[in-house]
């Protein structure tokens, strides 16, 4: 078993073993590699195609006037405009919510029955599917609450389908920050709402972020909580307030894509561009927020 | 701290003025329905801005069954419908305190698709029954004595409609017979348009679907009542006349006679220029109008 029992020059070569396990080693490394390419691959492929075929048709022209001649010519702004109202919305609804359920179950919840169940109600609704929500939307904000069809009942359908979200990345970026810090802040004398206030809430607000980045890439893309709810066909106006019913993106590309006949290739192509685009676009500000935000994390 | 409070008071005022724009003025039109009139309806909506900036017209689409069951709840101010409203959803829409007015705008064609290499020309509403109608003999194209280039299995695909579409309901009555079924298998398409594309795209198929909704990648067959008989071509002259045996009234329905800006926008789709847009579009006018 000693050092001295083996050969002395064949103690720093490779033994046949050494060999084979190397060699399995970068096998899988090159296979996990290209696992992950594959994963890159469909997003290259969506975004190519997209920008090949629909892209000689985006101009601010397109962006910014109205349908004209059977939804096949013209702009996509009423359902630009609309998907904006929509997801800002939501956001107004959810967000607050979403956080303020998330600091008690992180902050206040002791761990009893109540706390797991409220739990596991979250996990349920996260699993409900987006047509679900719409009908659950029909029947609670359109008709019971009597809302009709219109942007408040679509946006606050969408931001129960994204509570979950918020609610969960809240909870996991407040779980997040050092259980030290409060300490620390409660030996001070500061009450629990001082300490949430001051120390956790700003050293989680990253991870939040995250949450309302998921959501409003879920939000700006979903169709069928809307299509009951509040977005229409055609609307030939703006809407000017949270009662009127909306054109949105999803939902327009839907319509050019299956229902109207006689549309120029591109169109489809075109107005799914701009979908994907306002998604990363927004993405990629929250992000860059992000990241300024953790420059200034001292932790 | 003060930045935030910026942002959170905006956010604020936004939600406040989205709201307060509501008490403008302006009336809105609730149309829904058919998929076959959602494109002429979204075209009215789109001209009609021009005639009444004061009056909007909403537009959505979901099938004749999804207008009609909007009107019985009375969540619509016009009805779209490519069939008449059943006497069962008559007597629903009076129980719920509806009265359903029917309204003629336009007639349309059903025209039998087919794809473009397929060498039928001409179809017989007998040799229809046999390809779409349950315990028909045609399932092969072998069967109607024809080969069609490109489609090797040589089944024949019949593309249908989902259920609630009025298309179905039309083509059902007119083609199969008033007890006639369509036959298990088909695959039941959600929109009109997308029978076509699917038509175009699979030589082996056949499918029915609005004249409005043809490409010039797509085959027409002419149709006839009897194996024998002359047969008629799909368009809108011969919808307009009623020679071509399957056109059917298209329909709006709303809930008691029609009164305000209701009136006056079921009066203009009447008129010749709200024909013409009809026209334009392909289906067939109700009465002779002039359009340039």
């Amino acid at each position: 078993m000693s050092v001295e029992a083996m050969p002395v020059e064949n103690l720093f070569t490779e033994s046949q073993l050494n060999v084979k396990n190397k060699k399995i080693q970068s096998l899988y490394r090159v296979l996990f590699l290209l696992m992950t390419l594959l994963l890159i691959l469909p997003v290259l492929i969506i975004l190519g195609t997209l920008i090949v075929k629909g892209g000689s048709m985006i101009s601010i022209d397109f962006l910014f006037t109205d349908p004209v001649n059977g939804m096949t010519e013209g702009g996509v702004f009423p359902a630009l405009l609309g998907t904006v109202f929509l997801v800002s919305l939501a956001l107004l609804i959810s967000v607050p919510l979403g956080i303020a359920a998330a600091i008690y179950l992180s902050e206040y919840a002791s761990e009893n029955w109540f706390t797991r169940a409220i739990n596991l109600a979250i996990i349920n609704l996260a699993g409900v599917p987006s047509i679900v929500h719409a009908l659950f939307g029909v029947g609670a904000f359109v008709m019971f609450f009597g809302f009709g069809t219109s942007i408040l009942a679509a946006s606050l359908t969408l931001a129960i389908m994204t509570l979950p979200v918020v609610i969960v990345s809240t909870r996991e970026s407040l779980q997040a920050v050092p259980h030290a810090f409060r300490e620390a802040c409660w030996n001070m004398g500061a009450t629990r709402w001082q300490t949430i206030r001051r120390v956790v809430l700003p050293n989680a607000v990253s991870g939040i972020l995250t949450g309302v980045i998921l959501e409003v890439s879920r939000t700006t893309g979903e169709t069928a909580p809307i299509m009951f709810t509040g977005a229409v066909f055609f609307l030939p106006f703006l809407p000017q307030g949270v009662f009127d019913q909306t054109m949105a993106l999803s939902l327009h590309l839907f319509v050019v894509t299956t229902q109207v006949p006689n549309v120029p290739e591109q169109l489809p192509y075109a107005v799914a561009l701009v979908l994907i685009g306002m998604v990363l676009l927004m993405n990629s500000i929250s992000i860059a927020f992000r990241m300024y935000l953790r420059s200034k994390k001292k932790w | 701290m003060n930045k935030k409070q910026l942002t959170i008071y905006s956010l604020f005022a936004l939600s406040i003025s989205m709201i307060s724009a509501q008490v403008q003025a302006r009336t809105v039109i609730q149309n829904k329905g058919s998929d076959t009139l959602v494109n002429v309806a979204q075209a009215w909506a789109e001209e009609y801005r021009n005639i009444d900036k004061n009056v909007a017209v909403a537009v959505s689409g979901g099938g004749s069954g999804t207008g009609i069951a909007a009107l019985i709840n009375g969540t619509v101010d016009i009805a779209n419908a490519s069939r008449a409203m059943k006497q069962k959803e008559i007597d629903r829409a009076k129980k719920k305190g509806q009265n359903p007015i029917q309204h003629i705008v336009g007639y349309d064609a059903l025209a039998v698709f087919l794809h473009h290499n397929s060498p039928i020309n001409e179809l017989s509403f007998e040799q229809l029954k046999e390809i779409f109608g349950r315990g028909g003999k045609a399932t092969k194209w072998s069967d109607l004595d024809v080969t069609v280039p490109g489609c090797k299995q040589d089944k024949i695909v019949v593309v249908s409609r989902q259920n609630n579409s009025g298309t179905y309901a039309y083509f059902k009555k007119a083609a199969l017979g008033k007890k006639g079924k369509f036959r298990q298998g088909t695959l039941d398409m959600h929109g009109s348009k997308d029978v076509v594309d699917l038509v175009e795209k699979t030589p082996c198929a056949i499918g029915y679907s609005g004249l409005a909704y043809a490409n010039e990648h797509v085959k027409m067959a002419c149709i006839s009542k009897k194996t024998g008989d002359a047969c008629v071509n799909p368009s809108v002259a011969t919808a307009s006349d009623r020679s071509y045996p399957i056109a059917r009234p298209l329909f709006m329905y709303t809930n008691g006679e029609p009164a305000g800006e209701t009136k006056k926008y079921l009066d203009w789709i009447l008129s010749d220029k709200g024909q013409c847009i009809l026209l334009k579009k392909g289906y067939a006018p109700v009465k002779d109008v002039k359009c340039d």
